[in-house]
């Protein structure tokens, strides 16, 4: 069956939050997991983009690697995580990608694109 | 059904032909490439031999073959095989999958995860047969520009498997008023280009009024689908009135009614009021009544104003906009006059700072001033509306209006 991966962007704000709302926000993922999780062939949650290192190999394969702090590009929204979703189709794949907390929650956004077929 | 050419078969036809093979290969480019030989063939042989009585089945029979000699060509995966051996059982022209061939080609061209414009591109080049060439002509466009679009609209298609199904009931009424909007892009494009229009075969308003239809027939338990014919039928109607002869705007009050389209009128109405009887009314339903309403009237005075402010008051409640929020104000005014509609203009700017921007916001506004007998007002808000972005046609009249009334100014002044 063909695969979807679903990008999770999270406005910055929202790591910094606490208390109730986070936790009404964790057991959003929870329930996506009762949702899809037949169709889940993958994914992670990822730590903060304070974490990320972006790295490129200066002059060719076997050249040097350099190595920046941070994400490749800093946008107002940072990649917290990723599903790979099992579903016929597009509007199968965003049936599902629908529920992620990021979707519904305010300055979230999900990116849904196909998988290459091999 | 009466044709005027083979040209205008092809092209007719070619939307349900499109359809059938799509959902016998699974591959729209195919449909398409196989489609267009078996034109170019029917073209050659018709002409020569005559017309075959079902030029549909024709078609069909011979697009299948050509793309079956084009999978033969490139097979290689299994899957090719798979659709080669659909391709070669029998063609099911039964009526319903017809009908269910040519909704899945709509909505997988009218599908929201392509934007706005692939969705008309792609609906005009798929549904109504134009080529690459006309579409770009008529969105003023280079022609690679337009093919670019349409061939990424279509991969991006592929690459997410859209396409396989009819929308299920629950994601009808979402997914409706998406194929309604382009329907109402393709209209309105014709109705509003007329520099466009000359490169085409085809009139956008008809082809718009016929994809309506279409729909219409293809989804006969949805109102708002007859809504839309309503709607395109009574716009229609008065088109010949739209423009004058110096290519400026003409307004409602001014237009010589006589020059309507009574046909169009008769069905528009006729057809809206069966719909409404079904008793789920929507706001294309309630623009078709608005509409309606203007066609009907003999004159601008005989118009049913109060009734107009009623739907637009609906309308207001289903589907608030900046654009419907003018227009009741525009005939509020012609119910309870120029100051009560200058308040809700103002009402409206307070509501959607947008509005500012939109020329026929500052033009309405200025007809109200002039009406009070506040030309500085007037000339001021008509000098607004012209530092808005608009077309040609409305600036004349615009600028016809704003010298109009330097006339009576300057008449007052010697007055005085």
């Amino acid at each position: 069956m063909p695969e979807f991966v679903a990008l999770i962007w999270e406005p910055r704000a929202a790591r910094a939050q606490q208390g109730p709302d986070l936790v009404e926000y964790m057991n959003g993922y929870t329930a996506f997991g009762g949702i899809a999780g037949h169709a889940i062939r993958g994914g992670a949650a990822l730590l903060t983009d304070d974490t990320a290192t972006t790295i490129h190999v200066t002059g060719g394969q076997h050249g040097e690697v350099v190595m920046h702090d941070g994400p490749y590009a800093e946008t107002k929204e940072f990649l917290g995580g990723f599903y790979v979703l099992e579903a016929d189709d597009l509007d199968g794949a965003i049936a599902l990608a629908r529920h992620i907390p990021a979707a519904w929650r305010d300055g979230g956004r999900v990116e849904v694109r196909p998988t290459m077929s091999m | 059904m009466e044709y005027a050419s083979i040209d205008e078969i092809i092209r007719v036809e070619g939307g349900r032909v499109v359809a059938t093979l799509f959902r016998m290969t699974g591959q729209l480019e195919l449909a398409e490439d196989a489609f267009g030989e078996a034109a170019i063939e029917a073209v050659t042989h018709w002409q020569s031999e005559g017309l075959p009585e079902r030029p549909g089945a024709w078609l069909t029979t011979v697009a299948r073959r050509k793309a079956l000699d084009m999978l033969r060509r490139e097979a290689r995966r299994p899957e090719r095989e798979e659709m080669a051996i659909a391709l070669a059982a029998p063609v099911d022209l039964d009526v319903h999958t017809v009908r269910d061939d040519q909704l899945r080609l709509i909505f997988t061209a009218c599908h929201p995860a392509l934007s706005d414009e692939a969705r008309v591109a792609l609906t005009l080049r798929l549904v109504c047969g134009l080529t690459v060439d006309e579409i770009a002509a008529v969105f003023l466009v280079p022609e690679a520009t337009m093919s670019k679009r349409i061939t990424r609209a279509k991969a991006k298609l592929r690459a997410n498997r859209i396409g396989l199904r009819i929308p299920l009931d629950g994601e009808l009424p979402a997914r409706l008023a998406v194929v309604s909007s382009v329907v109402e892009v393709v209209f309105t494009t014709g109705h509003h280009s007329p520099t466009g229009q000359a490169l085409t075969r085809v009139d956008l308003m008809d082809e718009g009024v016929r994809l309506a239809r279409l729909l219409a027939g293809l989804m006969p338990d949805e109102p708002e689908c007859h809504g839309m014919v309503s709607l395109l039928l009574s716009t229609r109607a008065r088109q010949a009135t739209r423009v004058d002869i110096d290519g400026s705007a003409v307004l409602l009050a001014d237009a010589d009614r006589s020059l309507w389209d009574r046909d169009d009128i008769d069905e528009a109405i006729d057809l809206l009021e069966r719909t409404l009887r079904a008793g789920r009314v929507g706001p294309i339903q309630i623009r078709a009544a608005i509409s309606c309403l203007h066609s009907h009237a003999s004159s601008a005075a005989d118009t049913d104003w109060p009734q107009i402010v009623q739907l637009y008051d609906m309308l207001t409640m289903v589907a608030p906009s900046p654009i419907v929020a003018v227009n009741r104000a525009v005939a509020l005014a012609e119910v309870e006059g120029a100051t009560a509609g200058l308040e809700a203009l103002d009402a409206v700017q307070a509501s959607f700072a947008s509005v500012e921007r939109w020329h026929l916001f500052h033009a309405a506004r200025a007809e109200f001033l002039r009406r009070l007998g506040d030309l500085r007002g007037s000339a001021d808000a008509l000098d607004a509306a012209v530092e808005c972005p608009h077309n040609d046609v409305d600036d004349r009249l615009l600028r016809q209006r704003r010298a109009a009334l330097d006339l009576a100014s300057g008449a007052s002044v010697e007055a005085e």
